[in-house]
């Protein structure tokens, strides 16, 4: 049975160094999609992606074992990606003061949605998503093409569990927006 | 490109030098956060309970018994310097923790405030014991480090409202009575009427400390708009 990423990051903190290629191997494809969806050029992506494994690497000895290695590896990815827009949209601040993380939510946890709505929203997704701010893009991508659940894509972003929902929940009725729009011009 | 950027990242590491930052590096940075944390939570205390050691001792703290116009003197003589620097030492505090998921999965204002709630009931509960007192007490014979000795100086401490008196009462009569003020402005006699607010009834007697709502009348005498009685301090009898 293959080794988990948690046990694979273990060997390699304590010493097998060569071994962080497996880890690279595992995630390589998946943060190469996350980072073109999310920064919208694939320029400079593989660049980013390369950075964000040498990142890994540097600080994986602060990565603790007995959690997920994934959304560890996730959250070192967004901080790049964040970086990574701040520096070409220098003249636009990209996350400012944040009105969503101050007060809590009633919105409802972690709900699964049918499968028409889920396809719908990945159909719409695919032909949209560039049109929305990154603030909102970021958890469609995690949700929908990374399938993280919000507990996960809280730990990746540092916000409350049900910012997500409501990030989520405003993000699928621009998509909608969006997509009504189009069929009107069609 | 997958292998490249696997090939490329492990040439970094193997060849070029890529370190792994050893484990003590997180450990010192996780305990320095902490021991951060930890200074930041006892400044707060000792802030605030500073801040309702002054509105105690001042008076200021006792007023809201004499309902609107009690907790507007509350209000206009609250702390401001230190209320600055509670809201500084609760802001760092707050970044210092964020990075740690009890702290980001709460909306900012609940972890904020539940900081805040916490230190305050804490604090409270500092100011009710006698250490603000002894610290103010060897800070008037110059016994503490003059960071520490100038917080109770006059810098900090709030100014009393002019309508509001302080002090004991000497000579008691049916429609009033004098006291000396306990700041040493000599005496002053307090005229009672039927619209004073006595909202403990008229429990004083001569060697009472007294605060007292109202507006002169004359030179010396001052028309109470609302008596209660404070808790008396050794230094002040």
């Amino acid at each position: 049975m293959a080794e988990t990423d948690e046990q694979v990051a273990l060997a390699v903190q304590g010493g097998a160094t060569n071994r962080f290629g497996e880890l690279v191997e595992r995630y390589e494809a998946k943060l190469m999609r996350y980072a073109r969806k999310f920064l919208l050029d694939p320029e400079d992506a593989q660049d980013i992606v390369q950075d964000i494994f040498i990142k890994a690497y540097e600080n994986l000895q602060s990565f603790d074992a007995t959690r997920r290695f994934s959304p560890w590896i996730y959250r070192i990815a967004h901080n790049e990606f964040v970086n990574a827009l701040k520096k070409r949209e220098s003249r636009r601040t990209v996350f400012t003061i944040d009105f969503d993380t101050l007060f809590p939510h009633l919105q409802a946890a972690d709900t699964a949605d049918s499968a028409a709505l889920e396809r719908d929203t990945r159909e719409t997704l695919e032909k949209h998503l560039d049109k929305l701010d990154p603030k909102y893009r970021e958890p469609l991508i995690l949700y929908y093409l990374e399938s993280m659940d919000y507990r996960e894509i809280a730990d990746i972003l540092h916000i409350p569990v049900s910012t997500v929902g409501v990030r989520l929940a405003r993000a699928r009725a621009m998509l909608q927006k969006q997509a009504k729009g189009q069929t009107m011009y069609e | 490109m997958s292998d490249d950027i696997r090939d490329k990242v492990m040439l970094m590491i193997e060849k070029r030098g890529v370190m792994m930052r050893p484990r003590w590096h997180f450990i010192l940075l996780s305990a320095l956060a902490a021991a951060g944390a930890l200074i930041l939570i006892v400044a707060l205390l000792y802030v605030i309970s500073l801040a309702f050691f002054f509105l105690r001792e001042g008076g200021m703290l006792y007023t809201p018994a004499f309902g609107g116009r009690g907790w507007f003197e509350l209000l206009r003589s609250a702390p401001l310097l230190l209320i600055v620097l509670v809201a500084i030492f609760a802001l760092i505090l707050e970044i210092l923790v964020r990075r740690y998921s009890f702290a980001y999965r709460a909306p900012l204002t609940m972890s904020l405030g539940g900081i805040l709630l916490l230190v305050f009931v804490g604090g409270f509960v500092l100011a009710q014991t006698s250490f603000h007192r002894s610290m103010e007490f060897a800070a008037h014979r110059g016994h503490l480090p003059p960071p520490v000795g100038f917080l109770y100086g006059q810098t900090f401490r709030p100014p009393r409202p002019d309508d509001m008196h302080r002090g004991v009462i000497i000579t008691q009569s049916t429609g009033g009575f004098v006291m000396v003020d306990a700041d040493g402005d000599g005496t002053s006699t307090v005229e009672l009427t039927p619209q004073t607010r006595l909202p403990y009834g008229e429990d004083f007697a001569p060697g009472d400390m007294v605060i007292v709502i109202g507006d002169p009348v004359g030179t010396d005498t001052i028309r109470a708009f609302g008596v209660r009685t404070m808790e008396n301090r050794p230094d002040t009898q």
